[in-house]
């Protein structure tokens, strides 16, 4: 084994005892030989920033999560516990203990711009951490620890100052959206220095296992081989399993991951019911007039074009008519633009809305606050009136919105009104303990996101069981979607593990509170 | 530390180095640096160079210092410090390079002629680094007359009264041991108690080295020219897992002391 030593010290004391120079005060030498020894890392286990944050209640996984981090994983890691564990506390605890041992003297934080100043809180309110959020003109070599948005801090001039600076470390929020290599997120973050790096997401998969390469590149560059030839293993029609207990192992290596049921503390239960709808007559009508269309003309037989419209035609008659409009828009066919027309006014003559009703039936019953995702806008504005028809009080929320105006819209939520009606970017940063029924009215493409909202309200806090309805139109393109999510999350589970219910299982009609996806 | 021990960390570290403190409350300080303190921390060479070019007058700066911006409920311009924060640890580097070299005596009783035997005190901080980290103090101390060797010795030195000056009426005893030779003593002893110590972290490092080569052996397999990401893979993990120790002094001195 190798010893390193200095003879400096020697040197010094030689020069002294021959009177060449003087000798120093035994005040500052004592408070040398304090300080050192109260700074001491005295074991190869645990944290010595637990004891500088007496006021912060920490729960065990997320001390070992930040113990694992540091000790066995080289500060190199993805933060990958359930929606709702405290993947914000990890982080900061990580940040915390490197400052302590010095390790870290400047560190960034980029987050999606609606968290900015929830991380500078906590990170002041909750570990002393002195961050502040990124303002333009800001210079940023005064800064030791700085919040920024990633989409300003990829853009002219910040990229460039920050490239310029030597962070030891940079931490990354909802990192999922680093999934995609080809976008310049990826491409910013790609090409920073990481001495130590947190990728923070709940959802490290989203739809293929290739996500995972791109996520783990970016921590170990290099480490995973070539693309091509992983995508030769991970391909889904070639499947073996070697490849995948190598992939798991080094999933292990760098990926730490909570579940609810291993923190130890007690959760209240999921119940996740897919909801099975039957159209109206009428709606059946418009729907399958809909999706004729493609007939019609060139730009219905676009695949995406046409499920888009059909997943429209499963929310509301209004998302469906305002993209129909923006496509006759576009039709120059005089001929064509008639029969969309036509199609327009079939649909807007359709009366009832069977899934807005059946959204209806559930809030009744659940006699308590609800809340209601969906991914269009039109179906947000029809679902608030529809419900105010009924006499139901909602508020929407999407993430546009300021920080003060969600701020309001959530307190008007828990105070005043029934019902929250949110669109997909809604779905993060904000949480809603004191709800516990969730309607997924229209159903995403990525299981994760389903994940992301009903970790809203399934999250520490929570003191009720948590209802949540997946409201699927039959014979229909959501049968298809929901065949979609069922692979993906087949997928997550083999490579990074169990998965709370998202879904109920696919056989299990029957409204169930099982465990099994 | 916590805020208030690192405000009166702040202030009597400052006060050792005779910069006056100019204001002082509860959650921040102001103080006056001398021109030795600004040249150590100030970071300003070009400034200093310049004064003492032009033979101007320097003006060393004032720092305003706030230990803890949580409870200040005042407005105050200046620099936070925690526990971590890099201000906070060059001072701790600085008291590091100004607390290293001592020679200390122990006054006999009033009116009364004592005898003061030498010893070698040197504290030495020990790195061992493999994924882990764990340091440790051992303060040893020689009696330069007999050879003796003591542990934890600078922890008894503290409940002693110590001067810097040679008391009146005592008798200091001349050393058989010379320092630098004690000095090479210690360094041995420390060194063959590390050896000996229990090793089992550099085998569990070595281990878990071996699974991550293999995992990324796995996915290279069949690829006859390695690519430099590839070598730069296994050099991150030999920088990660090669296990090293390190022998440091944090201080040390020449202490005369009564008895033997």
């Amino acid at each position: 084994m190798k010893v390193v030593k200095s003879s400096i010290w020697k040197e010094g004391f030689l020069e002294r005892i021959e009177n060449r120079v003087e000798w120093d005060q035994w005040t500052l030498y004592k408070m040398n030989y304090e300080i050192t020894k109260e700074n001491l890392i005295t074991d190869f286990h645990g944290l010595k920033a637990v004891d500088y944050l007496p006021n912060l209640q920490l729960f065990d996984h997320q001390l070992q999560a930040a113990e694992t981090v540091i000790e066995e994983m080289n500060g190199k890691a993805i933060l990958a516990d359930e929606v709702g564990l405290g993947k914000t506390i990890e982080a900061g605890l990580i940040l915390k203990e490197y400052l302590i041992r010095g390790l870290v003297q400047k560190a960034l934080i980029l987050v999606p711009a609606s968290l900015v100043n929830q991380w500078v809180d906590e990170l002041n309110g909750k570990f002393h951490i002195p961050a502040i959020a990124y303002r333009k003109n800001y210079a940023l070599e005064a800064c030791q620890v700085v919040v920024m948005s990633i989409d300003m801090a990829k853009r002219k001039p910040h990229k460039e100052k920050i490239y310029a600076e030597n962070y030891d470390l940079i931490i990354i929020d909802e990192a999922h959206k680093l999934k995609n290599h080809r976008t310049k997120n990826y491409e910013f973050v790609q090409n920073l220095k990481k001495k130590f790096c947190l990728l923070l997401t709940a959802t490290p998969i989203q739809n293929n296992v290739y996500e995972l390469f791109h996520l783990i590149s970016l921590l170990k560059p290099g480490h995973l081989g070539s693309f091509e030839s992983f995508q030769a293993a991970f391909s889904k029609n070639n499947r073996h399993d070697e490849a995948e207990e190598f992939l798991h192992e080094l999933v292990n290596q760098v990926m730490v991951r909570n579940r609810r049921d291993d923190t130890g503390m007690t959760w209240t239960n999921r119940h996740v019911e897919i909801i099975p709808i039957q159209f109206t007559q009428q709606e059946q009508a418009a729907y399958e007039m809909v999706s004729s269309l493609k007939e019609t003309s060139p730009i219905f037989s676009h695949a995406f074009s046409m499920i888009t419209l059909q997943k429209e035609m499963c929310s509301s008659k209004e998302a469906t008519a305002l993209t129909l409009t923006k496509m006759k828009e576009r039709c120059t066919n005089a001929e064509e633009r008639k029969e969309i027309e036509k199609v327009i006014t079939t649909v807007m003559n359709v009366e009832r809305n069977a899934k807005a009703e059946k959204a209806y039936e559930i809030i009744q019953k659940a006699n308590d606050k609800v809340i209601i995702f969906t991914e269009y806008e039109a179906s947000q504005v029809y679902l608030q009136s529809y419900l105010y028809s009924k006499g139901i009080t909602s508020v929407p929320f999407n993430g546009r919105f300021s920080k003060s105006k969600r701020d309001w819209m959530k307190q008007l939520f828990e105070q005043k009104a029934q019902v929250l009606i949110a669109t997909e970017s809604g779905s993060e940063g904000i949480n809603l303990q004191f709800c516990n029924h969730v309607i997924n009215y229209d159903l995403p493409w990525n299981p994760m996101k389903l994940e992301q909202r009903i970790g809203r309200v399934h999250r520490i806090g929570q003191k009720e069981n948590v209802h949540v309805y997946n409201l699927a139109i039959q014979d229909t393109v959501e049968d298809h979607i929901l065949n979609l999510l069922y692979e993906k999350i087949d997928v997550f589970e083999r490579v990074v593990g169990e998965l709370d219910d998202i879904l109920s299982h696919v056989n299990e009609q029957q409204p169930s509170n099982s465990k099994i996806i | 530390m916590y805020p208030q021990q690192i405000h009166s960390y702040l202030q009597q570290f400052f006060k050792e180095n005779n910069c006056p403190i100019l204001s002082s409350h509860e959650h921040y300080l102001i103080v006056q640096l001398t021109e030795e303190m600004d040249k150590k921390i100030m970071n300003r060479p070009f400034y200093w160079q310049y004064i003492e070019s032009t033979g101007g007058e320097p003006v060393p700066a004032q720092l305003t210092l706030i230990t803890n911006k949580n409870k200040l409920n005042q407005k105050v311009v200046g620099e936070v410090i925690h526990f971590g924060s890099p201000r906070l640890t060059q001072l701790f580097n600085v008291a590091n390079e100004m607390g290293a070299f001592v020679c200390m005596y122990e006054p006999g009783r009033p009116n009364q002629e004592a005898i003061l035997t030498p010893w070698l005190v040197v504290n030495y901080k020990v790195s061992y680094y493999s994924h882990r980290t764990k340091e440790a103090i051992y303060s040893l101390g020689m009696n330069l007359m007999t050879g003796e060797v003591f542990k934890e010795f600078q922890e008894s030195l503290f409940q002693k009264q110590l001067q810097s000056t040679i008391p009146q009426n005592t008798f200091r005893l001349p050393y058989t041991i010379k320092p630098m030779t004690a000095i090479d003593r210690l360094d041995k002893i420390i060194e063959d108690y590390i050896l000996q110590d229990d090793h089992t972290w550099v085998t569990e490092a070595k281990e878990k080295w071996e699974k991550e080569k293999l995992v990324l052996e796995y996915f290279y397999e069949g690829v006859e020219v390695k690519p430099e990401r590839y070598q730069m893979e296994q050099e991150a993990l030999a920088r990660q897992y090669k296990s090293k120790i390190k022998i440091d002094v944090v201080n040390g001195g020449l202490f005369y002391l009564k008895g033997n």
